[in-house]
Protein backbone atom coordinates (compact mmCIF):
# COMPACT_ATOMS: atom_id res chain seq x y z
CA UNK A 1 0.00 0.00 0.00
CA UNK A 2 1.11 3.51 -0.61
CA UNK A 3 0.70 6.18 1.87
CA UNK A 4 -1.00 9.77 0.48
CA UNK A 5 1.60 12.48 1.36
CA UNK A 6 2.50 16.18 0.03
CA UNK A 7 5.27 17.18 -1.98
CA UNK A 8 6.23 20.58 -1.49
CA UNK A 9 8.95 21.77 -4.32
CA UNK A 10 11.38 25.17 -3.28
CA UNK A 11 13.23 26.59 -5.93
CA UNK A 12 15.84 29.32 -4.61
CA UNK A 13 18.85 30.99 -4.89
CA UNK A 14 22.20 29.20 -2.95
CA UNK A 15 22.79 31.14 -0.22
CA UNK A 16 19.68 31.03 1.30
CA UNK A 17 20.15 27.01 1.94
CA UNK A 18 21.01 27.34 5.18
CA UNK A 19 17.89 29.68 6.36
CA UNK A 20 15.45 27.83 4.64
CA UNK A 21 16.62 24.35 6.19
CA UNK A 22 15.87 25.92 9.51
CA UNK A 23 12.51 27.11 8.54
CA UNK A 24 11.64 23.43 7.40
CA UNK A 25 12.85 22.14 10.51
CA UNK A 26 11.02 24.71 13.13
CA UNK A 27 7.79 23.62 10.85
CA UNK A 28 8.10 20.29 11.99
CA UNK A 29 9.06 18.47 8.45
CA UNK A 30 10.88 15.48 9.35
CA UNK A 31 12.98 15.89 6.70
CA UNK A 32 14.28 16.95 3.18
CA UNK A 33 16.40 16.28 0.43
CA UNK A 34 18.30 19.43 -1.71
CA UNK A 35 19.65 19.34 -4.83
CA UNK A 36 22.01 21.76 -6.83
CA UNK A 37 19.85 23.03 -9.91
CA UNK A 38 20.03 25.37 -12.80
CA UNK A 39 17.14 27.02 -14.70
CA UNK A 40 15.61 30.43 -16.62
CA UNK A 41 13.05 32.50 -14.41
CA UNK A 42 11.92 35.48 -13.51
CA UNK A 43 15.50 36.84 -12.91
CA UNK A 44 17.31 35.24 -16.25
CA UNK A 45 19.18 32.06 -16.80
CA UNK A 46 20.22 31.32 -13.19
CA UNK A 47 23.75 28.60 -12.79
CA UNK A 48 23.33 26.81 -15.63
CA UNK A 49 26.67 26.63 -17.46
CA UNK A 50 28.13 30.08 -17.17
CA UNK A 51 31.78 30.45 -15.50
CA UNK A 52 32.12 32.24 -12.49
CA UNK A 53 33.75 32.18 -8.92
CA UNK A 54 31.41 33.06 -6.30
CA UNK A 55 28.01 31.42 -5.27
CA UNK A 56 25.34 33.68 -5.81
CA UNK A 57 24.21 32.99 -9.21
CA UNK A 58 23.96 28.99 -7.71
CA UNK A 59 19.94 27.21 -7.15
CA UNK A 60 19.23 24.74 -4.80
CA UNK A 61 16.00 22.67 -5.12
CA UNK A 62 14.34 21.62 -2.03
CA UNK A 63 11.92 18.67 -1.57
CA UNK A 64 9.91 18.40 1.49
CA UNK A 65 7.63 15.42 2.04
CA UNK A 66 4.78 16.19 4.93
CA UNK A 67 1.62 14.43 6.01
CA UNK A 68 -0.16 17.56 6.23
CA UNK A 69 -1.14 19.73 3.47
CA UNK A 70 -1.02 22.73 6.56
CA UNK A 71 2.53 21.98 7.20
CA UNK A 72 3.56 22.24 3.29
CA UNK A 73 1.75 25.88 3.32
CA UNK A 74 3.31 26.88 6.84
CA UNK A 75 6.52 26.03 5.17
CA UNK A 76 5.73 27.80 1.70
CA UNK A 77 4.20 30.89 3.36
CA UNK A 78 7.05 31.48 5.45
CA UNK A 79 10.01 30.72 3.05
CA UNK A 80 8.11 33.22 0.59
CA UNK A 81 7.05 35.81 3.13
CA UNK A 82 10.54 36.29 4.28
CA UNK A 83 12.70 35.53 0.98
CA UNK A 84 10.63 35.73 -1.81
CA UNK A 85 10.31 39.64 -2.68
CA UNK A 86 13.93 39.80 -3.13
CA UNK A 87 15.43 36.47 -3.87
CA UNK A 88 14.76 34.13 -7.07
CA UNK A 89 12.36 31.50 -6.40
CA UNK A 90 9.34 29.51 -6.48
CA UNK A 91 7.43 26.73 -4.61
CA UNK A 92 4.59 24.58 -5.34
CA UNK A 93 3.20 21.58 -4.12
CA UNK A 94 2.05 18.25 -5.71
CA UNK A 95 0.45 15.32 -4.46
CA UNK A 96 2.95 12.04 -3.53
CA UNK A 97 2.27 8.27 -2.62
CA UNK A 98 5.23 7.32 -0.17
CA UNK A 99 6.17 3.61 -1.24
CA UNK A 100 8.78 2.75 1.77
CA UNK A 101 10.37 5.26 4.29
CA UNK A 102 10.98 4.90 7.75
CA UNK A 103 10.11 8.40 8.39
CA UNK A 104 6.41 7.37 6.81
CA UNK A 105 5.81 4.19 6.56
CA UNK A 106 8.16 2.57 9.32
CA UNK A 107 10.66 -0.35 8.96
CA UNK A 108 8.02 -2.32 7.47
CA UNK A 109 6.86 -0.46 4.25
CA UNK A 110 3.85 1.39 3.97
CA UNK B 1 57.14 63.09 -18.51
CA UNK B 2 59.48 60.27 -16.59
CA UNK B 3 56.33 59.26 -15.08
CA UNK B 4 54.53 58.80 -18.25
CA UNK B 5 57.25 56.31 -19.34
CA UNK B 6 57.36 54.33 -16.35
CA UNK B 7 53.62 53.85 -16.73
CA UNK B 8 53.65 53.07 -20.36
CA UNK B 9 56.34 50.67 -20.30
CA UNK B 10 54.84 48.76 -17.34
CA UNK B 11 51.84 48.55 -19.21
CA UNK B 12 52.87 47.10 -21.65
CA UNK B 13 54.61 44.66 -19.81
CA UNK B 14 51.68 44.24 -17.92
CA UNK B 15 50.09 43.10 -21.23
CA UNK B 16 52.06 40.65 -21.49
CA UNK B 17 52.04 39.58 -17.98
CA UNK B 18 50.61 36.04 -17.58
CA UNK B 19 48.07 37.27 -14.86
CA UNK B 20 46.89 40.18 -17.36
CA UNK B 21 47.14 37.76 -21.02
CA UNK B 22 44.91 34.84 -19.31
CA UNK B 23 42.24 37.53 -18.00
CA UNK B 24 42.15 38.95 -21.70
CA UNK B 25 42.88 35.69 -23.00
CA UNK B 26 39.48 34.32 -21.36
CA UNK B 27 37.48 37.32 -22.11
CA UNK B 28 38.09 36.71 -25.92
CA UNK B 29 37.03 32.86 -25.82
CA UNK B 30 33.98 33.92 -23.37
CA UNK B 31 33.19 36.25 -26.41
CA UNK B 32 33.30 34.03 -29.17
CA UNK B 33 31.36 31.76 -27.38
CA UNK B 34 33.99 29.36 -26.37
CA UNK B 35 32.12 25.82 -24.76
CA UNK B 36 35.43 25.83 -22.38
CA UNK B 37 34.25 24.67 -19.04
CA UNK B 38 36.37 25.04 -15.43
CA UNK B 39 34.85 23.04 -12.84
CA UNK B 40 33.50 25.39 -10.37
CA UNK B 41 35.64 23.01 -7.59
CA UNK B 42 38.81 24.41 -9.21
CA UNK B 43 38.27 27.28 -8.39
CA UNK B 44 37.18 26.53 -5.33
CA UNK B 45 40.09 24.84 -4.58
CA UNK B 46 42.38 27.62 -6.64
CA UNK B 47 40.94 30.28 -4.03
CA UNK B 48 41.83 28.33 -1.13
CA UNK B 49 45.05 28.05 -2.39
CA UNK B 50 46.24 31.29 -3.36
CA UNK B 51 44.70 33.01 -0.06
CA UNK B 52 46.69 29.56 2.49
CA UNK B 53 49.82 31.25 0.36
CA UNK B 54 49.14 34.96 0.72
CA UNK B 55 48.59 34.19 4.53
CA UNK B 56 51.49 31.77 5.14
CA UNK B 57 53.84 34.55 3.66
CA UNK B 58 52.34 36.90 6.07
CA UNK B 59 52.45 34.93 8.97
CA UNK B 60 55.82 33.54 8.34
CA UNK B 61 56.76 37.22 7.94
CA UNK B 62 55.17 38.56 11.12
CA UNK B 63 56.56 35.91 13.25
CA UNK B 64 60.09 37.90 12.29
CA UNK B 65 58.82 41.24 12.47
CA UNK B 66 57.63 44.38 14.69
CA UNK B 67 54.08 44.00 14.93
CA UNK B 68 53.67 48.02 15.58
CA UNK B 69 54.56 48.94 11.90
CA UNK B 70 51.96 47.54 10.85
CA UNK B 71 49.36 49.38 12.89
CA UNK B 72 49.35 52.51 10.75
CA UNK B 73 48.87 50.77 7.58
CA UNK B 74 45.81 48.64 9.23
CA UNK B 75 44.35 51.57 10.03
CA UNK B 76 44.93 53.38 6.73
CA UNK B 77 43.06 50.56 5.24
CA UNK B 78 40.33 50.72 7.42
CA UNK B 79 39.73 54.36 6.53
CA UNK B 80 39.90 53.20 3.28
CA UNK B 81 37.20 50.44 3.07
CA UNK B 82 35.13 52.97 4.90
CA UNK B 83 35.44 55.94 3.16
CA UNK B 84 34.52 53.99 -0.14
CA UNK B 85 31.23 52.99 1.00
CA UNK B 86 30.34 56.53 1.63
CA UNK B 87 32.11 57.79 -1.44
CA UNK B 88 29.77 55.98 -3.45
CA UNK B 89 26.74 56.68 -1.39
CA UNK B 90 27.21 60.30 -2.41
CA UNK B 91 28.46 60.20 -5.92
CA UNK B 92 26.77 56.84 -7.58
CA UNK B 93 23.87 56.41 -5.70
CA UNK B 94 23.08 60.26 -6.50
CA UNK B 95 23.21 59.39 -10.33
CA UNK B 96 19.77 58.62 -12.33
CA UNK B 97 18.67 55.84 -12.91
CA UNK B 98 21.07 54.43 -9.79
CA UNK B 99 18.97 53.21 -6.64
CA UNK B 100 20.17 54.01 -3.56
CA UNK B 101 20.74 50.81 -2.12
CA UNK B 102 21.97 49.32 -5.14
CA UNK B 103 24.67 52.23 -4.96
CA UNK B 104 25.17 51.02 -1.39
CA UNK B 105 25.86 47.35 -2.18
CA UNK B 106 28.37 48.46 -5.28
CA UNK B 107 30.45 50.67 -2.95
CA UNK B 108 30.59 47.73 -0.20
CA UNK B 109 31.93 45.27 -3.16
CA UNK B 110 34.08 47.79 -4.58
CA UNK B 111 35.68 48.68 -0.79
CA UNK B 112 36.29 44.66 0.26
CA UNK B 113 38.98 43.55 -0.78
CA UNK B 114 39.67 41.03 -4.28
CA UNK B 115 41.90 38.15 -2.92
CA UNK B 116 42.59 36.83 -6.85
CA UNK B 117 43.71 40.99 -7.48
CA UNK B 118 45.64 41.42 -4.80
CA UNK B 119 47.82 37.66 -6.02
CA UNK B 120 47.84 39.28 -8.96
CA UNK B 121 49.44 42.37 -7.76
CA UNK B 122 51.84 40.49 -5.29
CA UNK B 123 52.98 38.53 -8.65
CA UNK B 124 53.68 41.59 -10.47
CA UNK B 125 56.19 43.23 -7.72
CA UNK B 126 58.23 40.18 -7.33
CA UNK B 127 58.10 39.98 -11.43
CA UNK B 128 59.82 43.41 -11.08
CA UNK B 129 61.95 42.81 -7.89
CA UNK B 130 59.99 45.31 -6.25
CA UNK B 131 60.36 45.06 -2.07
CA UNK B 132 57.36 44.96 0.08
CA UNK B 133 56.23 43.71 3.62
CA UNK B 134 55.84 40.47 3.30
CA UNK B 135 52.75 40.92 5.74
CA UNK B 136 51.14 43.52 3.42
CA UNK B 137 48.96 40.78 2.45
CA UNK B 138 47.63 40.49 6.09
CA UNK B 139 45.90 43.92 5.21
CA UNK B 140 43.32 42.26 3.43
CA UNK B 141 40.70 41.63 6.48
CA UNK B 142 41.59 45.36 7.60
CA UNK B 143 39.67 47.04 4.13
CA UNK B 144 37.71 44.00 3.58
CA UNK B 145 35.88 43.50 6.21
CA UNK B 146 34.74 47.55 7.12
CA UNK B 147 33.79 47.72 4.35
CA UNK B 148 30.98 44.68 4.14
CA UNK B 149 30.22 45.67 7.28
CA UNK B 150 29.50 49.85 6.54
CA UNK B 151 27.86 49.05 3.37
CA UNK B 152 25.21 46.96 4.83
CA UNK B 153 24.81 49.03 8.14
CA UNK B 154 24.48 52.21 6.07
CA UNK B 155 21.77 50.59 3.61
CA UNK B 156 19.67 49.08 6.44
CA UNK B 157 19.43 52.56 8.08
CA UNK B 158 18.82 54.06 4.48
CA UNK B 159 16.07 51.30 4.16
CA UNK B 160 14.41 51.68 7.35
CA UNK B 161 14.55 55.60 6.87
CA UNK B 162 12.34 54.63 4.10
CA UNK B 163 10.45 52.16 5.34
CA UNK B 164 9.55 54.85 8.24
CA UNK B 165 8.27 57.27 5.98
CA UNK B 166 6.06 55.22 3.75
CA UNK B 167 4.36 53.90 7.14
CA UNK B 168 3.73 57.39 8.07
CA UNK B 169 2.48 58.36 4.77
CA UNK B 170 0.38 55.80 4.20
CA UNK B 171 -1.13 55.77 8.05
CA UNK B 172 -2.30 59.28 7.17
CA UNK B 173 -3.36 58.41 4.11
CA UNK B 174 -5.72 55.62 5.61
CA UNK B 175 -6.94 58.13 8.87
CA UNK B 176 -7.79 60.42 5.61
CA UNK B 177 -10.12 57.93 3.91
CA UNK B 178 -11.22 55.84 6.73
CA UNK B 179 -12.49 52.85 5.02
CA UNK B 180 -13.64 50.32 7.54
CA UNK B 181 -11.07 47.47 7.43
CA UNK B 182 -12.51 44.00 8.00
CA UNK B 183 -10.95 42.19 10.68
CA UNK B 184 -10.48 38.51 11.63
CA UNK B 185 -11.05 37.39 8.38
CA UNK B 186 -9.24 34.26 7.21
CA UNK B 187 -6.99 35.10 4.07
CA UNK B 188 -8.42 32.99 1.46
CA UNK B 189 -5.91 33.62 -0.85
CA UNK B 190 -1.95 33.43 -0.52
CA UNK B 191 -1.99 36.58 -1.88
CA UNK B 192 -4.34 38.01 0.70
CA UNK B 193 -2.21 36.05 3.86
CA UNK B 194 0.85 37.78 2.32
CA UNK B 195 -0.03 41.23 3.08
CA UNK B 196 -1.42 40.70 6.06
CA UNK B 197 1.56 39.26 7.49
CA UNK B 198 3.56 42.52 6.13
CA UNK B 199 4.27 44.04 9.96
CA UNK B 200 6.62 47.05 9.65
CA UNK B 201 9.03 45.53 11.96
CA UNK B 202 12.22 47.61 12.58
CA UNK B 203 14.93 45.49 11.18
CA UNK B 204 18.07 46.91 13.20
CA UNK B 205 21.03 45.50 11.92
CA UNK B 206 23.31 43.42 13.71
CA UNK B 207 27.02 44.10 13.00
CA UNK B 208 28.73 41.37 14.87
CA UNK B 209 27.21 38.78 12.55
CA UNK B 210 28.28 40.25 9.22
CA UNK B 211 31.54 40.21 10.54
CA UNK B 212 31.30 36.61 11.82
CA UNK B 213 30.02 35.76 8.10
CA UNK B 214 32.44 37.44 6.31
CA UNK B 215 35.74 35.79 8.23
CA UNK B 216 33.82 32.71 7.88
CA UNK B 217 33.96 33.28 3.62
CA UNK B 218 35.92 30.89 1.89
CA UNK B 219 38.65 33.65 1.07
CA UNK B 220 39.08 34.90 4.67
CA UNK B 221 38.85 31.56 6.27
CA UNK B 222 41.59 30.30 3.96
CA UNK B 223 44.07 33.34 4.58
CA UNK B 224 43.10 33.48 8.36
CA UNK B 225 44.09 29.99 8.33
CA UNK B 226 47.30 29.97 6.79
CA UNK B 227 48.30 33.72 8.46
CA UNK B 228 47.85 31.34 11.73
CA UNK B 229 49.87 28.50 10.63
CA UNK B 230 52.23 30.97 9.34
CA UNK B 231 52.89 32.60 12.72
CA UNK B 232 52.58 29.40 15.50
CA UNK B 233 53.87 26.92 13.18
CA UNK B 234 56.94 25.79 10.93
CA UNK B 235 55.27 25.42 7.34
CA UNK B 236 58.58 26.73 5.37
CA UNK B 237 59.08 22.87 4.04
CA UNK B 238 55.16 22.77 2.44
CA UNK B 239 54.82 26.40 2.03
CA UNK B 240 58.36 26.28 -0.55
CA UNK B 241 57.22 22.73 -2.38
CA UNK B 242 53.91 23.31 -2.79
CA UNK B 243 52.39 26.68 -2.37
CA UNK B 244 54.79 28.71 -3.50
CA UNK B 245 55.89 26.73 -6.93
CA UNK B 246 51.98 26.68 -7.85
CA UNK B 247 50.45 29.93 -6.81
CA UNK B 248 51.46 31.56 -10.45
CA UNK B 249 50.12 28.53 -12.42
CA UNK B 250 47.00 28.61 -10.51
CA UNK B 251 46.53 32.01 -10.54
CA UNK B 252 46.77 32.32 -14.54
CA UNK B 253 43.82 29.78 -14.02
CA UNK B 254 41.65 32.01 -11.89
CA UNK B 255 42.35 34.61 -14.23
CA UNK B 256 41.18 32.63 -17.09
CA UNK B 257 37.66 32.12 -15.23
CA UNK B 258 37.39 35.48 -14.17
CA UNK B 259 37.84 36.70 -17.55
CA UNK B 260 34.95 34.84 -18.82
CA UNK B 261 32.85 35.51 -16.39
CA UNK B 262 33.44 38.88 -16.56
CA UNK B 263 32.62 38.82 -20.14
CA UNK B 264 29.08 37.22 -19.55
CA UNK B 265 28.24 39.74 -17.35
CA UNK B 266 28.87 42.84 -19.63
CA UNK B 267 25.41 42.23 -20.56
CA UNK B 268 23.80 42.20 -17.75
CA UNK B 269 25.17 45.18 -16.08
CA UNK B 270 23.70 46.65 -19.74
CA UNK B 271 20.45 46.58 -18.51
CA UNK B 272 20.99 48.19 -15.82
CA UNK B 273 22.07 51.47 -15.72
CA UNK B 274 25.28 52.84 -17.81
CA UNK B 275 26.27 54.91 -14.41
CA UNK B 276 27.60 51.86 -13.25
CA UNK B 277 30.01 51.85 -15.93
CA UNK B 278 31.31 54.89 -15.37
CA UNK B 279 31.59 54.07 -11.74
CA UNK B 280 33.65 50.98 -12.06
CA UNK B 281 35.83 52.37 -14.73
CA UNK B 282 36.74 55.57 -12.38
CA UNK B 283 36.21 54.38 -8.81
CA UNK B 284 39.32 51.81 -8.65
CA UNK B 285 41.38 54.63 -9.40
CA UNK B 286 40.33 56.95 -6.96
CA UNK B 287 40.20 54.38 -4.03
CA UNK B 288 43.08 53.67 -5.16
CA UNK B 289 44.85 57.19 -5.34
CA UNK B 290 43.24 57.67 -1.72
CA UNK B 291 45.26 54.45 -0.43
CA UNK B 292 48.12 55.24 -1.50
CA UNK B 293 48.19 58.98 -0.36
CA UNK B 294 47.43 57.13 2.94
CA UNK B 295 50.01 54.74 2.23
CA UNK B 296 53.21 57.72 1.36
CA UNK B 297 52.32 59.07 5.14
CA UNK B 298 52.80 55.93 6.51
CA UNK B 299 55.86 55.62 4.38
CA UNK B 300 57.09 59.11 5.41
CA UNK B 301 56.78 58.53 9.07
CA UNK B 302 56.91 54.67 9.63
CA UNK B 303 59.23 53.43 6.89
CA UNK B 304 56.46 51.41 5.25
CA UNK B 305 58.23 50.37 1.64
CA UNK B 306 56.80 52.18 -1.42
CA UNK B 307 56.01 48.33 -2.12
CA UNK B 308 53.77 47.97 0.59
CA UNK B 309 52.19 51.55 -0.46
CA UNK B 310 51.42 49.91 -3.92
CA UNK B 311 49.84 46.85 -2.36
CA UNK B 312 47.81 49.27 -0.32
CA UNK B 313 46.56 51.10 -3.09
CA UNK B 314 45.77 47.83 -5.00
CA UNK B 315 43.80 46.34 -2.75
CA UNK B 316 41.84 49.67 -2.58
CA UNK B 317 41.29 50.03 -5.88
CA UNK B 318 40.26 46.29 -5.91
CA UNK B 319 36.58 44.76 -5.73
CA UNK B 320 35.90 41.61 -3.93
CA UNK B 321 34.41 38.94 -6.30
CA UNK B 322 34.40 35.66 -3.58
CA UNK B 323 33.25 36.34 -0.72
CA UNK B 324 31.97 39.64 -0.81
CA UNK B 325 29.32 39.29 -3.23
CA UNK B 326 26.86 35.97 -1.08
CA UNK B 327 27.71 38.55 2.19
CA UNK B 328 25.78 41.63 0.60
CA UNK B 329 23.16 39.52 -1.02
CA UNK B 330 22.60 37.90 2.17
CA UNK B 331 23.10 41.23 3.77
CA UNK B 332 21.25 43.94 1.46
CA UNK B 333 18.93 41.46 0.20
CA UNK B 334 16.85 44.19 -2.37
CA UNK B 335 19.66 45.57 -3.84
CA UNK B 336 20.38 44.08 -7.26
CA UNK B 337 22.65 41.80 -7.87
CA UNK B 338 23.18 42.42 -11.42
CA UNK B 339 24.13 45.59 -10.68
CA UNK B 340 27.08 44.94 -8.10
CA UNK B 341 28.11 41.79 -8.84
CA UNK B 342 27.86 43.02 -12.73
CA UNK B 343 29.92 46.53 -11.87
CA UNK B 344 32.74 44.64 -9.61
CA UNK B 345 32.91 41.44 -11.44
CA UNK B 346 32.41 42.79 -15.49
CA UNK B 347 34.40 46.29 -15.17
CA UNK B 348 36.21 46.83 -11.81
CA UNK B 349 38.02 43.77 -11.74
CA UNK B 350 39.71 43.94 -15.27
CA UNK B 351 39.86 47.64 -14.65
CA UNK B 352 41.88 47.18 -11.15
CA UNK B 353 44.05 44.15 -12.87
CA UNK B 354 45.28 45.62 -15.81
CA UNK B 355 44.97 49.16 -15.61
CA UNK B 356 45.77 49.93 -11.95
CA UNK B 357 48.18 48.09 -10.84
CA UNK B 358 50.80 48.89 -13.51
CA UNK B 359 50.03 52.78 -12.91
CA UNK B 360 50.36 52.25 -9.20
CA UNK B 361 53.59 50.72 -9.84
CA UNK B 362 54.55 53.72 -12.60
CA UNK B 363 53.44 56.21 -9.51
CA UNK B 364 55.34 54.64 -6.85
CA UNK B 365 58.31 54.53 -9.11
CA UNK B 366 57.82 58.01 -10.52
CA UNK B 367 57.59 58.96 -6.95
CA UNK B 368 59.84 56.87 -4.88
CA UNK B 369 62.44 55.85 -7.42
CA UNK B 370 62.00 52.73 -6.98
Amino acid sequence: MAKPANKLVIITEKVLLKKIAKIIDECGAKGYTVMETGGKGSRNVRSSGQPHVAETDSNVKFEILTESREMAEDIADKVALKYFNDYAGIAYICSAEVLYGHSFCGPEGC
Amino acid sequence: MDFLSFFVKDFIAQLQSPTLAFLIGGMIIAALGSELVIPESICTIIVFMLLTKIGLTGGIAIRNSNLADMVLPALFAVVTGIAVVFIARYTLANLPKVKTVDAIATGGLFGAVSGSTMAAGLTVLEEQGISYEAWAGALYPFMDIPALVTAIVVANIYLNKKKLKESARSAMQESLTKQPVAAGNYPSTRQEYLSQQKDPADNRVKIWPIIEESLRGPALSAMLLGLALGIFTQPESVYKSFYDPAFRGLLSILMLVMGMEAWSRVGELRKVAQWYVVYSVVAPFVHGLIAFGLGMIAHYTMNFSMGGVVILAVIASSSSDISGPPTLRAGIPSANPSAYIGASTAIGTPVAIGLCIPFFIGLAQAIGGL
